[in-house]
């Protein structure tokens, strides 16, 4: 199987989206023969040679970091630019790959009703879309937490590797929890009570010397526009 | 109300798109609106990169010195928001998209509950962050389905911003019934 992955992330290689990939291909890997190319979105200064290999590409895979809810800026300029491939017939098939911070997966789910529709407006054959979030948590969490996540995407990419599909108790596995159980939202309230939700930024914000300016507000009018 | 235009028209041909921009606005000022068109095509927008320098090391503030400092001075200013853009790809331009991701300084990061329920980020100011609407032009294949699916990513853009989509609308209707939809709210 040939792949074409497209990393969507506006950090490019520094990316969660990066380390992500790095598992699923791990596995894609596995299969005898397979092999991938990766192009970064963020790098791109053709959109002629980009919709080229867009439109060369057997197989695809677009993966990206939620932004307000959505995929990020670049991305929907990298998607605008494939609009005259929507004329074509054997366009390659497409799946995706929706990382969130949030953890919640339904923050996705509304971006992901949009990609499989827009492998349709692609005459793409879709292949699905992984959600996953709580991702950028993973850089503080220790290794043995990141280390399931980290295997479901390699095992999901070994099987994509293998049957060029997603499997489908894989992705629900992975994406979960879909909302927050009432025992995460105790959790959620309790931490917040002592700081530690928010601990991640606050150590940060003080790295940075700008923990006394955390509540800016640079924009403010004092006088109110209503008349 | 002091109402704010993003005009997201990619396209400096699309005539049609910014003269009924400009209707619109013409007619909510008789109405004794105070409007502002801000043509994102013509500025100068660094798209987000996701450094969160506006939240961990110039608070408020993108780190860019770019227009996108001005559209959120503007956005966080004003009563109502309109969203202006033609679909692209099933989805309003990407010129409107980089832009939105821009109002992240608007926010802070630390994270609160909505309704007991779900995560977002809080708000950075202690006023009333304005309502936003969303006018769109349809493409030549846009269906039910594609505003619906836009129309349900709009209301989640709400929440992210403290706010609430109040209507989606379409080109294709006379600027009067956008302009009354505006007025009655």
């Amino acid at each position: 199987m040939k792949l074409t992955v497209f990393n969507g992330s506006p950090r490019g290689k520094r990316s969660n989206t990066t380390i992500l990939l790095e598992h699923f291909l791990k596995g894609f890997m596995e299969t005898e023969g397979n092999s991938y190319k990766l192009k970064y979105i963020v790098n791109n200064k053709n959109e002629k040679k980009i919709i080229e290999i867009f439109k060369d590409a057997n197989n695809i895979i677009l993966a990206f970091p939620l932004y307000t809810d959505c995929m990020p800026g670049i991305v929907k300029s990298f998607i605008d630019s494939l609009k005259p491939l929507c004329k074509n017939k054997d366009n390659p098939s497409i799946g995706f790959i929706v990382q969130s911070g949030f953890p919640e997966a339904y923050h996705s789910r509304f971006v992901e009703r949009y990609l499989e529709k827009l492998a349709k407006r692609l005459n793409c054959q879709y292949i699905g879309c992984i959600v996953k979030g709580g991702i950028e948590g993973t850089r503080m969490m220790p290794h043995f937490m990141t280390k399931k996540i980290f295997n479901s995407f390699y095992e999901l990419g070994k099987a994509y590797g293998k049957s060029g599909k997603f499997d489908q108790t894989l992705l629900n596995r992975l994406a979960k929890p879909e909302h927050l159980s009432a025992l995460m939202r105790l959790f959620y309230n309790f931490g917040r009570l002592f700081g530690i939700v928010n601990a991640y930024w606050d150590k940060q914000l003080k790295d940075n010397d700008a923990f006394e300016k955390r509540f800016d507000k640079p924009y403010i009018m004092i006088n109110s526009f209503r008349e | 109300m002091k109402i704010i235009i993003l005009n997201g028209n990619p396209d400096a041909d699309n005539i049609k798109f910014d003269n009924y921009l400009r209707d619109l606005s013409d007619s909510l000022e008789s109405d004794n609106h105070t409007t502002n068109i801000l043509k994102l095509r013509e500025m100068n927008i660094k798209y987000c990169i996701g450094c969160f320098g506006c939240w961990l090391k110039t608070p408020g503030q993108c780190i860019f010195k770019d227009d996108s400092q001005a559209i959120c001075r503007e956005v966080i200013n004003s009563d109502f928001v309109l969203f202006a853009a033609p679909l692209v790809m099933g989805f309003p331009s990407a010129v409107l998209k980089i832009a939105m991701d821009k109002l992240i300084p608007l926010l802070l990061p630390y994270i609160e509950l909505v309704n007991n329920k779900e995560c977002h980020h809080e708000k950075r100011y202690d006023k009333k962050y304005p309502l936003i609407g969303l006018l769109i032009e349809r493409e030549d294949d846009t269906d039910s389905e594609d505003i619906k699916i836009v129309s349900d990513i709009f209301s989640r853009f709400a929440i992210d911003f403290k706010s609430s989509l109040c209507f989606v609308k379409e080109t294709n209707i006379p600027v009067q019934e956008v302009s009354d939809e505006i007025n009655s709210i």
